[in-house]
């Protein structure tokens, strides 16, 4: 399955093995050093000389998280969770805090950017709060409860108890209470609450807060759920409240969550975006390709609709990855990678092998397509995001220091042998829960701005948990020489689009190149491979998949069947350890489709694959001396989904 | 009145007066004492109420159609919660107690959310925990990167050959072109040593703070391999003075303030409560005293 062709294997091969010598003098004919042909103006195709000045791309990744709840989500209260915004935002921007089991914890790096979406229902539930005039102090109760406020300590302490035991007897001073004026009402709610934390937190060029909530449609158990992210501040987000799915003014179909968007842009003059999570636990109904849900046939408004509010779908998070499924993907040695087939959301309906289709990010990739040629637009042209939808108000999910999905399975020594839910229809083991994921992104800083643009413009990507850094370009002629000029990246630009964007057809060209390079996490774990994914349709209207290694680490070559040995394995699950004595700390390549047809369109992305390291379990094994359950995956291959580059032929 | 006074006043009084009277007032509307047990009164203010909350989600008023939507659907929670009431639904349900004790907290956390600071506290507050805002050092710098994989033992030779050469020619070499391959960047302007750290690792970030500048050093060791460093600038870490840190120590002063509050609301509230817990003996009755809220 794997293919290499001779540019590939130059430039792996410079890239890995023939450079070794290179500084003691015994140069190999593979590489050739760029500087020594090429004069700096050619190395540099930029505008000014400085290669630096006037740059307008992306030079850099920040890390977030785009779905976390705190203790405003009902039900992360009901598992126990005390901590809110403050502790959520604090956490992540690097600040240690006591976690609801009354532990402390701290992220091993800060994040750059973060998304709160507590969940939209009960958001709002001290709503109606009446709003007086600032004539309140001149009454005596007023002026009281005023200055003691002002004391701090106990004296507000005493004025605030004051304050509401009068309220509750009905002893406020009427004259007083007309104050309130029932044409001045605000509202004074949980949203605002929301809304005002962003505001505070966020500290454009260290850490960006961007504004959030969770549409939590749940249709008989099936998760349609929907993260709404806005671009907008205060001004604008803070005029509406969010969508919730309770009728009569909510509604659980995403149409009408779309049009809640689009009324959103067009009364405030705001930007917001949509993103759908856990396909695998919607039981064959997120990525419908006949009917919705509601039996309504998928039709050109539908897809336009959804093409249009959702440019992102959360590929992996702790409840389960959502890439690939190996039932969908046979030929792909690494689809089964923390898989959740057992049911639906809450167990109430068995999985059966007909919904997968419906349910995976690599098949949606592909059946939009198929919905394109056959309605006009393609609804699943999304890029990848990661997130960890934590209800712990913790974005804790590396493996070393995973707080799991709910208070509830915070650490502690029996959390992996302790159900995450369970009934007659099977269980989501606690052992099964998913130390993932975080999102990457290219953006030019770090601000609100930047941040959405690079989520609206598909430049993101998802890994579960670690932080490699992924390039990945789609051109019609990329060559090695790119890859190894000073700044690949330039050439990434000037050559093509970067993840997330659109090949459009040029007359004279063969067949696209792609130039695809990772560094690893800096504190984490080699790189096995990098490979590239495709999905394509061919001229009958059926989709096909083909998963191709392009560049792995060295010391192995694909077999006569063109498979690529496995890396092996360091990991010692005793000791809760591993070393980077195999895979490679850096890959790259500049890969060209071998089996291009112009007239099928397609998609390619990247998959970035470390080397095998220990799951979360086995250092809560390590450290609180419990036996890991025989059924529990020990290591795995962590990894990152690069957005899609699509090819559409011409019309 | 000053004009100070009155400014502070109309954010801090009225919001917690605001939420206070919110929550009773909400309350009123179920307990009408003017109706009867089994009548139900839509007043017009439920009316307001309701559209007006239509309006917030839709950004236009409910039309008649959804307006008598939303009156119908009050009627029918309203009749539900009243017979949940008059069954005891309410008592021991976790989701009601948890939810009700979030309103109290957030009753708490609204005391002092409003009030504003003057720059004396500020400042008090600056000097108390200079450290937390202290102004990271920043860090110009170029690296050779060189392989440890391809050099082996070769590495300390060929990294101090590589040494000399670098310091003949100072800067004007190309460090991309001396170097093994990497995806890393050579130049880095005005890194923060935090952000050294995220890229490199935290030795190579503590080795680089330590470095004279104007010379090339090395090898160093990273997270990726070996590197040959010259730094070329580096301002120092400082601590700040409380204008350029302003709105940074007004949220930490905040957020200290809002912790206290919630505790003192809370001892406050159990001063009120003789508090026995049986079957635990060797519980000292004081520990239920000590503050359980997380700092």
């Amino acid at each position: 399955m794997a293919h290499r062709n001779p540019i590939t294997s130059l430039t792996t091969a410079a890239l890995l093995s023939a450079v070794p010598l290179l500084l003691s003098g015994q140069a190999l004919a593979q590489y050739v050093p760029l500087g020594d042909q090429q004069s700096l103006a050619e190395v540099y195709h930029g505008k000014a000389y400085s290669p630096y000045a006037q740059r307008s791309f992306p030079s850099r990744v920040f890390w977030g998280d785009t779905h976390l709840h705190t203790a405003l989500s009902m039900d992360a209260g009901l598992f126990g969770a005390r901590l809110g915004l403050d502790d959520a935002y604090r956490f992540a921007r690097g600040e240690e805090v006591m976690a609801s089991s009354g532990q402390p914890a701290k992220l091993g790096r800060p994040l750059d950017w973060l998304v709160i979406a507590d969940h939209s229902d009960g958001m709002g539930f001290i709503t109606d709060l009446a709003a007086g005039k600032p004539g309140i102090i001149a009454f005596e109760q007023g002026k009281r409860w005023y200055e003691g406020l002002q004391q701090g300590g106990e004296a507000s302490a005493d004025a605030a108890l004051d304050l509401i035991g009068t309220f509750s007897q009905g002893k406020i001073d009427p004259k007083m209470m007309a104050e309130y004026s029932p044409g001045g009402k605000t509202y004074a709610s949980i949203w605002e609450k929301v809304v005002d934390a962003a505001e505070r937190y966020n500290d454009p060029g260290r850490f960006t807060t961007l504004i959030g909530f969770e549409w939590t449609s749940l249709v008989k158990g099936n998760n349609l759920h929907r993260n709404v992210i806005f671009r907008d501040g205060a001004d604008k987000a803070g005029r509406i409240v969010p969508y919730t799915t309770q009728a009569p003014i909510g509604s659980t179909d995403p149409l009408d969550l779309y049009a809640w968007l689009e009324n959103y842009e067009k009364s405030t003059g705001g930007s917001a975006l949509a993103l759908a999570h856990n396909g695998n636990l919607s039981n064959g109904i997120m990525f419908p390709v006949d009917a919705q849900y509601t039996g309504k046939k998928i039709d050109a408004n539908y897809v336009r609709l959804r093409a249009k509010w959702e440019p992102m779908y959360e590929i992996t998070q702790i409840k389960g990855d959502g890439e690939a499924h190996p039932f969908l993907s046979p030929d792909d040695a690494f689809a089964d990678y923390e898989t959740w087939d057992v049911g639906n959301l809450d167990l109430s309906e068995v999985k059966t092998q007909g919904m997968l289709q419906y349910e995976y990010a690599r098949e949606a990739l592909k059946n939009g397509l198929l919905l394109e040629q056959r309605l006009g637009a393609n609804p699943y042209k999304f890029g990848l995001v990661g997130s960890t939808d934590s209800h712990t108000a913790l974005a804790a999910v590396e493996e070393e220091n995973f707080f799991g999905k709910a208070t509830n399975a915070e650490p502690k020594p029996d959390r992996m042998s302790h159900p995450f839910a369970e009934n007659e229809n099977g269980a989501y083991r606690g052992d099964m829960l998913v130390a993932s994921g975080y999102t990457g992104l290219w953006a030019e800083e770090n601000t609100r701005e930047a941040i959405y643009d690079a989520m609206a413009r598909k430049e993101v990507y998802a890994t579960t948990g670690p932080r490699m850094i992924v390039r990945f370009f789609g051109g019609w002629d990329y060559t090695p020489a790119d890859l190894n000029s000073r700044q690949p990246a330039f050439r990434g630009y000037e050559k093509g689009v970067p993840m997330g964007g659109d090949l459009k057809a040029v007359k004279g060209k063969q067949a696209p190149t792609f130039m695809v390079y990772a560094l690893r996490d800096p504190i984490g774990a080699n790189l096995d491979r990098i490979q590239i994914v495709k999905g394509w349709l061919d001229k009958d209207g059926k989709t096909h998949e083909k998963v191709y290694d392009v560049a792995w680490s060295a010391g192995r070559e694909p077999d006569a069947e063109g498979k690529l040995p496995p890396v092996g394995n360091t990991v010692d699950v005793k000791n809760a350890n591993w070393t980077n004595t195999i895979g490679a700390s850096e890959l790259g390549t500049v890969w060209t489709d071998p089996d291009f047809d112009p007239e099928q369109s397609a998609f390619y992305y990247a998959r970035v694959l470390e080397i095998p390291t220990p799951r979360w379990v086995v250092y809560d094994a390590f450290r609180f001396g419990v036996s890991i359950p025989e059924e529990a995956e020990t290591t795995h291959q962590e990894r990152a989904y690069t957005s899609p580059i699509w090819y559409t032929p011409e019309a | 009145m000053s004009i100070t006074l009155k400014r502070v006043l109309r954010e801090p009084l009225l919001h917690f007066l605001v939420l206070g009277a919110g929550l009773f007032v909400a309350y009123g509307m179920v307990q009408k004492p003017a109706s009867g047990p089994n009548e139900i009164v839509v007043t017009s203010g439920d009316i307001e109420h309701l559209a007006a909350g239509f309006t917030r989600v839709w950004q236009r008023p409910p039309t008649p159609q959804e307006m008598a939507g939303l009156v119908k659907d009050r009627v029918r929670e309203e009749v539900y919660y009243r017979e949940a009431l008059a069954l005891g639904l309410d008592k021991d349900d976790t989701v009601i107690r948890r939810r009700l004790r979030q309103k109290m907290e957030f009753i708490a956390d609204d005391i002092v959310a409003q009030a504003e600071p003057t720059d004396a506290e500020l400042t008090a507050y600056l000097q108390a925990y200079p450290e937390s805002f202290r102004i990271e050092p920043q860090i110009t710098f170029r690296q050779v990167f060189l392989n440890p994989e391809i050099h082996g033992k070769s590495l300390a030779r060929d990294a101090g050959r590589l040494l000399a050469k670098l310091a003949q020619s100072g800067d004007k070499e190309d460090a991309h072109k001396l170097g093994d391959p990497s995806f890393l960047q050579n130049d880095f302007v005005a890194l923060t040593s935090s952000e050294v750290a995220r890229q490199f690792g935290t030795t190579f970030a503590d080795k680089l703070s330590v470095l004279s500048p104007g010379q090339w050093h090395g090898p160093i060791e990273s997270a990726y391999g070996m590197h040959l460093v010259l730094i070329s600038e580096r301002t120092e870490s400082r601590l700040p003075a409380l204008a350029e840190v302003h709105d940074a120590v007004r949220l930490e002063w905040g957020n200290t303030r809002r912790l206290q509050s919630n505790e003192e609301f809370y001892q406050k509230l159990l001063q009120h409560y003789t508090v026995t817990v049986e079957g635990l003996e060797s519980m000292d009755p004081k520990t239920l005293l000590v503050a359980n809220r997380q700092q």
